[in-house]
């Protein structure tokens, strides 16, 4: 590990000004993805200014809606009340995402600001744009199995791998920060960023801009989140989607849908999201609506199963949201965003 | 095998020995030298010709100079030889590089089965980088003192070292991640902190780099060895502890940022000789085989049993929230077994 010193920071605006002028500093809050990339090499900080003891883990209800402080743990948002019953979609998310012990430690905010899972990312032998800028994507000639389908650029192919991310995406939900340059709110959907030429940016964040909360807005309808994984919990989605529908009466008013595991960030499928509002909801609806959120995909040379697995999901997502089929566990706990069940059980709580 | 010859530190001056060409180390002297301890079917050569090599080589601009240096300095050695035994490194897979006047600069001794990361030798390698010399006309000398006290030429040298040790074979297919070797130049070390820790209702005072994580505090500094190293990348649970009563992975936690928390471990369960009911149901059901990972399981089943979201759960739930500890002898349906019974009461 690349030695670094570490400072605990007295406010926001305190961490905020040290980040700002050390182009090798980074926060650090839950750790449990900043750690294990200091571990691998990946991440080579020369100083750390922990962000964990700040006064930002108050979780509020907010304009119609809930603050979820940068700080709150996954756990505590996960079993927040008013998110568990009017944002499942949240609850699912992070609930099905890494295990307890993680999920106590990491935080809100670092969630979403987690790094790629390409294998070639972390394999420091191997040229990676993202880490190294400059050095080849070792993922486009290689094993690209896990990679993206919407949104790649020649210098890469990588997704982002956050279960969170998705659920936030199609919630619309804002970012709250503070920076170099003063206080700003970030549309969720435009927090992460394509790679284009420059893949080592994950995000619009400024070097040493601090998220303060996420908010998620009023929202009356329902939400759903739902992920394969290549086992039955502790892993990483495969592909995954958020749905969220507001309806008016028996028609669909608004969809909102976000595709997790296929692009370089939550995925908004807007063409299905098009076709979806003002209509009634049936599978038939549905698959057309799958249909249209994948057609532009562009498989690589390993990872064109996504491409099946990823409508089937949105179709089932869909019909398990709209009430046209049930769901797999209770709404707002894991077992509602596992494909498949746990152990290949379905849920039977209590 | 155990060698009784003090091991020698960094900043201590090489007692003579005889070289492999015939000739004797006091005899080198005058110009930094490499030491490399290796299995005898490894070839150095490939040290200098591996792309790790040109990555330092980049990284520092010594290129030229590490090319043209390179094979006069180097002497492969036999890590079963007399030398090997003189040095006190017989046996070990090891590194050392003797700068001009023959003191040891650095030393790294790889014990069998450990990795070493390039990222480890590059901030190894940054904190022996002598800084930027002013007078340009001075670096082509290549024997003077620069910042940090050792020459441009031992730290061609260094940078050599390093490329040697990624090459070793053995070290790289090393497949286990339970070790994180630090390679020990003179001074590569981040400012040590005082950190106070609080672990099962006992405060202790230690002085850490802040590159610690907790269980390695827990088990290197303290010798509490119940929690365990697993995977150390925050993928089996074995060292699972509690943080203010809350399961927590030990592995991905800085030892700093576990000041002011109350931090449970294995060893906290029981109340004298007293097991805690956990412990006492593992036993009944033999809810383990080889036992590694079982500290980390009792620690999670425990918290998920003091956690009204978990304690009620069905044996469907108990497995989600137990998901996040692995056991390699599937004593799964024990553990599940056990947990039930302490959960009944
Ligand atoms: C084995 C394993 C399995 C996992 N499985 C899953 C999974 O299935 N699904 C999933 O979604 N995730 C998974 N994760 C990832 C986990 O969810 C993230 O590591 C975690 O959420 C990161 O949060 P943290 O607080 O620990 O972040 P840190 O590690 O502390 O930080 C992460 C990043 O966020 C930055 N940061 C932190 N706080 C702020 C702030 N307030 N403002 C600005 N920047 C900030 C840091 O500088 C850093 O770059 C897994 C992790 C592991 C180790
Ligand atoms: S896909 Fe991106 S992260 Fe993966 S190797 Fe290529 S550049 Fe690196
Ligand atoms: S040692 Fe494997 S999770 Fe910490
Ligand atoms: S008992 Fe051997 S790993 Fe679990």
């Amino acid at each position: 590990m690349h030695p670094f010193q570490y400072q605990r920071s007295e406010s926001g605006s305190q961490a905020v000004a040290i980040v700002a002028k050390d182009s090798d500093a980074a926060f650090i809050a839950g750790g449990t993805s900043q750690v294990d990339l200091l571990k691998e090499g990946v991440h080579q900080h020369s100083l750390l200014v922990d962000v964990a003891g700040l006064p930002l883990r108050q979780i509020n209800d907010f304009e119609g809606g809930v603050r979820i402080g940068a700080n709150a743990t996954n756990t505590e948002a996960a079993y927040y009340p008013a998110i568990q019953a009017r944002y499942p979609a949240v609850s699912e998310a992070l609930l099905a995402g890494a295990s307890v012990q993680i999920r106590n430690m990491a935080t809100m905010a670092g969630n979403p600001l987690q790094r790629t899972r390409c294998p070639y990312f972390r394999d420091l032998d191997q040229p990676c744009n993202k880490r190294t800028p400059g050095s080849g994507c070792a993922a486009i000639g290689g094993y690209n199995h896990v990679h993206a389908l919407f949104g790649a650029s020649a210098a890469c192919v990588a997704t982002h791998p956050s279960d969170l991310a998705v659920a936030l995406s199609a919630l619309d939900a804002r970012v709250q920060t503070t920076g170099p340059r003063g206080n700003r709110t970030i549309a969720f959907p435009d927090l992460h960023r394509l790679p284009g030429t420059t893949p080592h940016l994950d995000t619009i964040l400024e070097h040493g801009e601090l998220i303060t909360s996420i908010d998620l807005p009023a929202f009356a309808g329902r939400s759903h989140y739902l992920k394969v994984r290549e086992r039955a919990s502790y892993a990483y989605a495969l592909a995954s989607c958020a749905v969220a529908l507001e309806m008016d009466g028996a028609k669909i008013k608004r969809a909102r849908i976000a595709l997790g595991g296929v692009a370089h960030k939550p995925w908004r499928a807007t063409p299905a999201e098009t076709l979806l509002a003002g209509q009634q909801p049936t599978e038939k609806l549905f698959q057309a609506a799958a249909a249209a959120a994948f057609a532009d995909a562009k498989p690589l040379e390993h990872n064109a199963y996504k491409i099946p697995m990823g409508r089937n999901l949105l179709v089932r997502a869909l019909l398990e949201t709209s009430g046209l089929q049930p769901l797999q566990g209770p709404a707002g706990t894991a077992f509602a965003a596992s494909v498949g069940g746990m152990a290949g059980q379905v849920a039977t709580p209590n | 095998m155990h060698n009784l010859v003090p091991a020698l530190q960094p900043g201590d001056t090489v007692p003579n020995g005889p070289l492999p060409d015939g000739s004797t180390l006091f005899e080198r002297r005058g110009r930094p030298i490499i030491l490399a301890f290796a299995p005898t079917d490894w070839d150095p050569a490939q040290a200098y010709q591996s792309a790790i090599f040109a990555r330092l080589s980049q990284e520092f601009g010594s290129g030229e100079a590490l090319a043209e240096a390179a094979p006069e300095a180097w002497h492969s050695l036999d890590y079963y030889g007399e030398l090997a035994t003189h040095l006190g490194v017989a046996g070990q897979r090891a590194l050392l590089l003797l700068d001009e006047a023959g003191v040891l600069r650095w030393k790294t001794v790889v014990e069998p089965d450990q990795e070493i990361r390039p990222g480890q030798v590059l901030a190894a390698l940054q904190a022996l980088r002598p800084e930027p010399v002013v007078a340009p006309n001075l670096a082509t000398t290549g024997h003077e003192v620069l910042t940090g006290g050792m020459s441009r030429r031992t730290f061609v040298m260094a940078t050599l070292a390093a490329a040697a040790l990624l090459a070793l074979p053995s070290v790289v297919a090393a497949a286990p991640e339970t070790t994180s070797p630090s390679p020990t130049p003179t001074d590569n070390r981040s400012a040590m902190l005082p950190v106070e820790l609080n672990i099962n209702g006992k405060s202790h005072h230690l002085q850490l780099d802040p590159r610690t994580a907790l269980l390695d505090a827990l088990r290197e500094n303290l010798h509490l060895t119940g929690t365990k190293k697993g995977c150390d990348h925050g993928q089996c649970g074995a060292c699972t502890v509690h943080l203010d009563g809350h399961s927590a992975l030990s592995c991905l936690t800085l030892a700093v940022m576990a000041q002011g928390k109350a931090i449970t471990t294995i060893e906290g369960l029981a109340k004298g000789d007293t097991l805690h009911p956990v412990q006492a149901a593992f036993i009944k059901h033999d809810a383990f085989q080889c036992g590694y990972c079982t500290p980390g399981q009792i620690m999670s089943a425990t918290a998920l049993l003091a956690d009204q979201h978990t304690r009620h759960g069905s044996a469907v739930e108990i497995r989600e929230a137990m998901s996040g500890n692995l056991c390699r002898c599937a004593a799964y349906p024990n553990i599940i077994a056990a947990i039930q019974e302490a959960q009944r009461g």
